[in-house]
């Protein structure tokens, strides 16, 4: 790293005041192949620059990852950036700065924006509340996968008002049960329980209205705690009747149980966490409709689950972890990453619920390969056809 | 390199800790910035004893807070000694103390039970090393609480007011990523994700750490533990299990690697079952016997 021009090294220049531009440069190139860095770790990195030998390419390289927080997954990007960084290649195209990926995020920013109050206030939050602003944009195709599955939600009557309301009921059942589940954590306890624990920092407190004596005891108890519900949707072809079905459920589930995750599969596996809208199910359903891609498509189920787990598991297994998995088991893959996937899974979380609408079937037998393979693994096994399998399943989902 | 962290590097070495270099310049940018440093990493790889050997380096009392579901800020700030302001009171009662007196005293520094976070930012005569450990054991709520204490080093007592840190603490939090930390934490920090060591630095610390373990041995081990680190194993072995696993070969009087001891004792590297499943007698044998040849 001897003898290079200024314009080549742009960190060599040594002054704050040139620094900041660099740096909010590289920030930028990070944020935009997914790497967050926010403009406070900039000036974490300013700061750390300021520390550091800026010669020695590998210490800047080290003292800027730990600055800007760039997690382990992420260090080989990180590092393939840094390089072309560092060689000043970034300066020489500008206008390829941001890549293909970020417009596709871009592009969902203004519909969330758009939810202004007096929006909401004009129009009914049903399914037409979206549509001026998908059209105004122009961005999506006509003919896109949303507009499909709305068809197919609410078409040839699947969902009538009584069995809305029953599984309205049914899930507030749940509700209940799932708030009798306890944690480790105290809180102080209302009323005048006869269990807990003495809590004497309220009780002291309380004597302070009889003069300093204690007629009244302040106890703490266990804090309440919902098992957190897992969902893993597959949403392949061979599910196609059912999934919309299912996922239905699991939207109508997460008003109930507040600790909800939903996944969907079917090569790849989506995070639909945030797409969730809490209360409106068809706009949530409009939402993951354009978020899934190859909605109908084939099924990857091993690689699918393999990714969650090595993805998200760490972050959400637990002892109090219900993984729920919705899907027909028909696989094309290979049935050995499926098993060690499920294995996998199990080994981490509380229970594995299996729910497969075939078994609604009173012939089927569960011999595709994928399913046979994974079975071992499952805790419950159930069908999930209709209201009255899920309803069955409840149970299941209370530890 | 800056000679600081080449300094900061000697230091670690000298105190048994044999770091890498971005190690070494996390620690030095933590201290020159003052902010908190959060490890991550496995199991194992030495993240509570970085900490323990930088309070060494330091000179300075290492405070530790352990996490775990439900701590609350009474375990881990502060709580007033109750059981004796009482008694306090009732001896005051019989004599017929002036009850202003009385009240300044009975809420004075004498009656309050210092917790670990509390004593870092009250700690005299120079930093201390605050260490945080497992964050992500304790519930968000309590990494919220963190977040302000971390900012400021100060913290509001009702009853005495505020107490600001003389000496802002070097802390260190670690996790074992069990729960994602919230972003708000992450950012406060600088970050250090610590990796399995190389071979070259696992011979170094096994050499440290282990000097009776002479001759080839420490070659031996780490290339060994470099071997099954590369399968796929559910709970990889880390550093610490690589100098148990030494200390056991040195308990048994091995001066090498055998294929048998080694599958005796594997209990001490492979801690779950499905790992241990997946070693036969024969596949131990073929990896001693290839970590027993000299490197070519």
């Amino acid at each position: 790293m001897i003898g290079g021009t200024p314009a080549s090294r742009p960190l060599q220049r040594g002054v704050t005041g040139e620094l900041a531009p660099a740096l909010a440069r590289f920030g930028g190139t990070l944020r935009a192949s997914g790497i967050g860095a926010t403009v406070r770790d900039e000036i974490d990195a300013i700061q750390a620059l300021k520390l550091i030998d800026r010669d020695d390419r590998d210490e800047v390289r080290t003292a800027l990852r730990i600055a800007l927080k760039i997690p382990r997954e992420a260090w080989a990007a990180y590092d393939r950036l840094f390089s072309s960084f560092w060689t000043g290649a970034d300066l020489v195209e500008p206008p390829e700065l941001p890549p293909p990926p970020a417009p596709q995020e871009r592009r969902d920013q203004p519909r969330l924006l758009s939810w202004d109050p007096v929006r909401r206030r004009l129009s009914e939050p049903d399914e037409d509340a979206e549509r001026p602003g998908g059209t105004r944009e122009g961005t999506r195709p006509a003919a896109s996968p949303q507009a499909l599955l709305r068809r197919k939600a609410f078409d040839a009557s699947a969902w009538t008002a009584q069995e809305m309301a029953a599984m309205e009921r049914l899930l507030a059942r749940l509700a209940h049960r799932l708030a009798t589940c306890r944690s480790r954590r105290w809180v102080p306890a209302v009323g005048s329980p006869a269990g807990g624990r003495l809590d004497p920092r309220r009780s002291y407190r309380r004597a302070v209205a009889t003069g300093g004596e204690m007629l009244r005891f302040a106890r703490r108890e266990r804090a309440v705690d919902e098992p957190r519900l897992v969902f893993l949707c597959d949403t392949s072809g061979s599910m196609d009747a059912h999934a919309r079905f299912l996922l239905m459920f699991v939207l109508a589930l997460r008003r109930a149980a507040r600790r909800a995750e939903l996944f969907a599969f079917n090569t790849e596996l989506v995070d639909l966490g945030r797409d969730v809208v809490p209360g409106k199910i068809r706009l949530t359903l409009d939402r993951i409709a354009a978020r899934v891609p190859d909605w109908s498509g084939g099924t990857r189920l091993g690689e699918s689950l393999a990714a969650f787990a090595s993805r998200h598991l760490p972050r959400l297994g637990g002892r109090r972890t219900i993984v729920v998995v919705l899907s027909d088991g028909l696989d094309r893959g290979d049935p050995a990453v499926l098993a060690a996937a499920v294995r996998r899974i199990r080994a981490r979380v509380r229970r594995l619920v299996w729910l497969n609408p075939l078994l609604g079937d009173p012939r089927y037998e569960p011999v595709a390969r994928g399913m046979a393979a994974a079975l071992p693994f499952i805790d419950c096994f159930a069908p999930a056809h209709n209201l009255e399998s899920l309803e069955r399943l409840l149970p299941q989902l209370v530890v | 390199m800056m000679p600081e962290i080449v300094a900061l590097l000697a230091d670690l070495e000298a105190a048994g800790y044999i770091a890498e270099p971005s190690t070494a310049t996390a620690l030095y940018l933590a201290r020159a910035t003052q902010k908190p440093l959060l490890v991550e990493g496995d199991a194992g790889v030495g993240k509570t004893e970085l900490a323990k050997v930088l309070a060494q380096l330091c000179g300075t009392e290492l405070i530790r807070l352990q996490c775990y579901e439900g701590l609350d800020v009474q375990t881990a700030l502060y709580e007033w000694d109750y059981p004796r302001q009482m008694l306090r009171l009732r001896i005051a009662d019989g004599r017929g103390e002036d009850a202003t007196a009385l009240e300044a005293r009975l809420f004075s520094r004498e009656y309050l039970l210092e917790r670990p976070l509390l004593r870092a930012i009250t700690h005299r005569g120079g930093p201390a090393v605050l260490l945080i450990d497992e964050i992500d054991r304790a519930d968000d709520g309590f990494e919220a609480f963190l977040l302000e204490l971390l900012s400021d080093f100060q913290v509001t007592i009702p009853e005495l007011g505020t107490i600001k840190a003389e000496h802002p603490p070097y802390v260190l939090l670690t996790s074992n990523r069990t729960r994602e930390l919230g972003d708000a934490l992450r950012r406060r920090c600088l970050y250090l994700y610590l990796d399995h060591p190389t071979f070259e630095r696992e011979v170094r610390i096994i050499r440290a750490r282990c000097p009776d373990a002479g001759g080839r041995l420490p070659e031996q081990i780490a290339r060994f533990m470099q071997s099954l680190r590369a399968r796929t194993l559910v709970k990889p072995p880390g550093v610490a299990e690589t100098l148990d696993f030494t200390r056991a070969l040195r308990l048994l009087r091995q001066d090498s690697l055998d294929a048998d001891v080694v599958s005796q004792t594997l209990g001490c590297l492979l801690k779950d079952r499905c790992d241990l499943e997946a070693f036969s007698p024969a596949d131990v044998a073929a990896l001693v016997a290839s970590s027993r040849e000299a490197p070519s």
